[in-house]
């Protein structure tokens, strides 16, 4: 560079100049109303009807310019993640799942700008630096610049977000009314783990939103066939039909988890259902008949989308406090 | 530290450390859906660069949503954005880092 400033760190890496944008502490976002749900299968009781579960705290902020949110947990066993971020003129919302159905200790979101997003201070000292054209600020030491302590390339998660081996299927020949789910839809042991010295379960805060969604269902067909009289212990009036379908459906969201010196990208399920229907043919004295119920249905047919790595980036959350 | 730069909070505690600071933002810009989009930085050629990508004002579960590519190429200076191959593409912020070592 011909002039203006630039601070190296003892590597020699470029940390502060005129070209690079640093972010800046916006403040964090205020937190709004929580969903909670999906302990288990909604209205299924039964085998393998325990699931993650999840809450979905809703945070806003306003600001000008592109926040990046960090979510600094208060409960680094439970996984996180932004499943949506949403802009409504200068006014940011921000969904963050976690997993588990309790909403205490909800996480804290730290939001970042660039700094020239940030609100004009009153404060007379400190230091500001510029881009070439004199207008453009990068940097504002009266701001909290925002300190990256870590990150990297977060690859994806298991293509199977389900803690059963395989995913799930469709398989016929059972019994009529059949309806005992045999797969296990947690996601608990499901995720890849990257080492990073920053990681930690006391201040840490990560930025990675939830790119990779899946939806998985197990479905089973049953079917019995009946004869509608005996006479003599022959069936001498033909048979009648019986069928029956039970499916079980889990929707999961791509989600994080900070250990010490471990960052995890796994799962946790965002929606579920169940649905059961019974039907029976007409024959002889017998008129046909059946029901059906179900809770919900599934947004998409059974796939794993978006299973691409993604960036991201770790801050030390004391630090803007 | 032997070299760099400390900012400390009004309270006298560490706000800001050139020694703690792995990675740079280098930029943020928002990519139309189904648009393709390529930003050349030349102040970053020969760094490590990473892309992060959130999708914007997409819902949840109602649909499927794709998430568009993010390529680093031509000595980690161009960052290129498009569809998946054959899938639309929802709108994305992209936010572009970079780690001199």
């Amino acid at each position: 560079m011909a002039y203006g400033f630039e601070a190296k760190n003892d590597y020699g890496n470029i940390i502060i100049n005129d070209t690079i944008e640093n972010l800046h502490f916006i403040g964090k976002a205020t937190r709004g109303s929580a969903d909670s749900a999906y302990g288990d299968i909604p209205n299924y009781s039964g085998s393998n009807d325990t699931l993650d579960g999840r809450v979905v705290h809703t945070y806003t902020i306003t600001c000008s310019g592109t926040p990046v949110a960090f979510i600094k947990p208060n409960d680094y066993s439970r996984w996180h993640s932004v499943i949506k971020q949403s802009v409504s003129g200068t006014t940011w919302t921000f969904e963050v799942m976690i997993s588990g159905t309790s909403t205490s200790n909800p996480p804290d979101v730290y939001c970042f700008v660039n700094a020239d997003d940030i609100p004009s201070s009153s404060e007379t000292h400190g230091m500001q630096v510029f881009k070439s054209d004199g207008t453009t600020k990068t940097f504002d030491s009266r701001k909290q610049p925002l300190a990256i302590t870590g990150g990297g390339t977060a690859s994806a998660p298991p293509s199977d977000p389900t803690n059963s081996s395989g995913t799930p299927g469709t398989t016929s020949g059972h019994p009529w009314n059949y309806a005992t789910n045999d797969h296990d839809f947690r996601s608990s042991n499901r995720y890849t783990e990257h080492s990073n010295s920053a990681a930690n379960t006391s201040d840490a805060m990560f930025s990675c939103p939830s790119l990779a969604q899946a939806c998985y269902k197990r479905q089973m067909h049953g079917f019995h066939q009946s004869c509608i009289c005996y006479i003599f212990g022959w069936c001498a009036c033909g048979y009648q039909d019986h069928w029956s379908t039970a499916s079980w459906w889990v929707m999961y969201r791509n989600a994080f988890r900070l250990r010490s010196g471990k960052f995890d990208a796994g799962w946790t399920g965002y929606a579920a259902g169940y649905a059961f229907s019974s039907a029976y043919e007409s024959g002889g004295w017998f008129g046909g008949g059946g029901g059906s119920y179900s809770s919900g249905t599934m947004p998409y047919t059974a796939k794993t989308i978006n299973l691409q790595s993604n960036a991201y980036i770790l801050a030390d959350s004391s630090r803007y406090d | 530290m032997a070299h760099g730069l400390n900012v400390y909070k009004v309270d006298g505690s560490l706000g800001f450390s050139t020694a703690d600071v792995t990675w740079q933002t280098i930029a943020q810009f928002t990519v139309a859906a189904n648009a393709t989009v390529a930003n050349t930085y030349s102040e970053i050629a020969g760094m490590t660069v990473i892309a992060q990508r959130q999708l914007v004002n997409v819902p949840p579960a109602a649909q499927e949503d794709y998430v568009p590519n993010a390529v680093i190429s031509n000595n980690s200076q161009t960052v290129t954005v498009s569809p998946q191959s054959g899938l639309s593409s929802s709108q994305c912020i992209i936010h572009v880092l970079a780690q001199d070592t």
